[in-house]
């Protein structure tokens, strides 16, 4: 399936993201070197690359959660809407409000599938009871979820199927209104059928956000994806439209990893 | 290829002589198991008959609703239960909150840092603090000290310091065992570290946390050395039988049994001594099933999980 974007270069569209030297270690251990890479506005960026390569650690440095890990050091500039994410006085807090965050094991909170959804919103200071209901409609709905469980909102969210549970957490991100969705092998832990469903997803959700998602999968960084960075060893070694990656990569490395050589 | 060579003579294996002695060693580890935990139980209902039958005929409403009498037969132990479960109240609303902010500052807050180590180090060392010392250093503080004499805030002030450090262990490892991919799911959506730790762990660890209430309560409940020169043994002088006032002496159930045979002047005291022992068992008992209810309640009400 090939859509319209993919045929126009990365360089023509507008800048969501934009990562400048990124460098992140790990203590003393580099697990990022110098990654530059610019995500256009309202597209599919997959991020693909052998187990270990950093395209998580990568992902991750994107919405600040590397804060959350003590010996963690992150280096270089992000910027989102041309704003520095680690500039001293952001607040990591507001920008994972923007950048959203989907987890490779789907990771609802022990309680009702209302509750899930409507968690962002209540913590951002909605209060209103109707308006909470609202935004569960419109995100349940947005997930493609909702005619799954719109009978059974109280029942608790651990009661669902792992594809359920998945797309729960996608709506759950969905009701903050975020404009960026990071995904970190948001399938993985899936089966096919559940899959397909996620990628679906994926192509409407590219509509009104921009996506970023590390896949293992070279078939799926294929299907759904737009642009398609490759990373290797810590390096992001080229970055550009899927269709060219994939049948025209530039870099020797890139060709052996998409032709099987490694990985 | 050398792998296979080695791999092919296995399967001739399959019959071999020594999966026969495996499966009975298998079979007699699972019975030792097996009996090793029964004998916990069976010696659980050994010991609650044995109470029952020694017990069981003491027991009466006025043995248990009345009061102790000095020098005659026929006195009870109302006030003494009301004073277990007063004092008992009176530590788990200092212990609690103390103990619950300082595991939650250990576990969620404190990463590594030097000031975590003090306060483990601190924690460790109060825990090894035999009772009895306690006792005394609730005597010499609240007792003499502040001149308070023998009181039940006294001896709960005391058994705070006695079972902050368990209760701490315990909030820190219900923490613990909330999934790490809760805190991220919630930090990513956005929210700060209090409202993560206010409204995803805390109640993920609800259950766990009454668990270890209920542990400690029963700890409380049977503790006598560090409430006989707290909250002092005797329920009789200058108060009435059931008194609120915190700054009263306050004998336990606990303190009145073991009292009761080394002072106690009257002609029943056997009677009053294997009454009192039944009825602290069947307290704890009856405290930690209900504990327990409510815990699972709990954990249902704030995560839905069955």
């Amino acid at each position: 399936m090939m859509t319209e974007s993919q045929s126009v270069p990365l360089e023509s569209l507008a800048n969501k993201m934009k990562i400048e030297d990124l460098n992140i270690f790990y203590g003393s251990f580099q697990a990022m070197k110098h990654a530059n890479l610019d995500v256009p506005d309202r597209h599919v960026m997959a991020l693909i690359g052998p187990s270990g390569c950093g395209k998580s650690t990568f992902l991750r440095a994107l919405n600040r959660m590397h804060d959350l890990t003590p010996g963690t050091r992150v280096e270089g500039k992000v910027t989102l809407d041309g704003i520095d994410i680690y500039a001293p006085t952001i607040d990591p807090v507001t920008v994972r409000h923007r950048i959203g965050m989907v987890f490779q094991r789907p990771n609802p909170f022990p309680k009702s599938i209302f509750e899930n959804v409507v968690y962002g919103p209540k913590i951002h200071g909605e209060t209103n009871g109707k308006r909470l209901a609202e935004i569960a409609e419109k995100s349940l709905r947005a997930a493609a979820l909702w005619d799954e469980v719109k009978d059974r909102l109280n029942r608790s969210a651990l009661d669902l199927s792992g594809g359920q549970q998945q797309r729960l957490c996608i709506a759950r991100v969905l009701a903050v209104e975020p404009e960026v969705i990071l995904m970190d092998e948001p399938a993985s832990a899936l089966d096919p059928i559940a899959t397909s469903k996620i990628e679906d997803l994926i192509g409407e959700l590219k509509k009104d956000y921009t996506v970023i998602i590390v896949t293992h999968s070279m078939q799926q960084a294929a299907r759904i994806s737009d642009f398609t960075s490759f990373f290797l060893l810590g390096e992001l070694i080229e970055v550009g439209t899927t269709s060219d990656i994939f049948t025209r990569p530039k870099d020797k490395r890139t060709e052996d990893y998409i032709t099987g050589r490694y990985g | 290829m050398a792998q296979l060579a080695v791999a092919t003579p296995a399967v001739g294996r399959l019959r071999s002589s020594n999966a026969r002695s495996r499966r009975i060693v298998d079979r007699i580890a699972t019975a030792a198991l097996w009996i090793a935990s029964s004998l916990v139980v069976l010696l659980l209902l050994l010991f609650i008959g044995y109470e029952f039958v020694r017990g069981a005929s003491a027991i009466s409403w006025h043995f248990l609703t009345g009061s102790p009498t000095a020098g005659e037969a026929g006195g009870g132990i109302g006030p003494l239960i009301f004073n277990s479960f007063y004092i008992l109240i009176l530590t788990l609303l200092f212990t609690v909150p103390i103990s619950v902010c300082a595991g939650m500052f250990l576990q969620e807050y404190a990463v590594g840092g030097r000031f975590k180590a003090i306060v483990q180090f601190s924690a460790e060392s109060l825990a090894t603090v035999p009772s009895i010392v306690m006792g005394l250093f609730g005597l010499l503080v609240f007792v003499s000290a502040f001149h308070w004499h023998f009181t039940a805030i006294g001896g709960a002030l005391t058994l705070t310091l006695l079972n902050l450090p368990a209760m701490m262990r315990v909030t820190q490892e219900a923490l613990a065992g909330v999934p790490a991919t809760y805190r991220e799911a919630s930090m990513g959506l956005g929210a700060t570290k209090w409202q993560t730790v206010l409204k995803v762990i805390l109640p993920s660890a609800i259950g766990p946390l009454t668990t270890g209430v209920v542990l400690v309560s029963g700890r409380i409940f049977g503790e006598t050395a560090a409430l006989i020169y707290t909250a002092g043994a005797s329920v009789s002088y200058g108060r009435s039988a059931y008194d609120l006032n915190p700054f009263h002496t306050a004998e336990t159930l606990a303190v009145g049994l073991y009292q009761v045979h080394r002072e106690a002047l009257v002609p029943d005291v056997d009677r009053i001594a294997n009454g009192s022992a039944l009825v602290l068992l069947v307290m704890v008992l009856v405290f930690n099933v209900i504990a327990r209810v409510v815990g699972r309640q709990l954990t249902v009400r704030f995560t839905g999980k069955a």
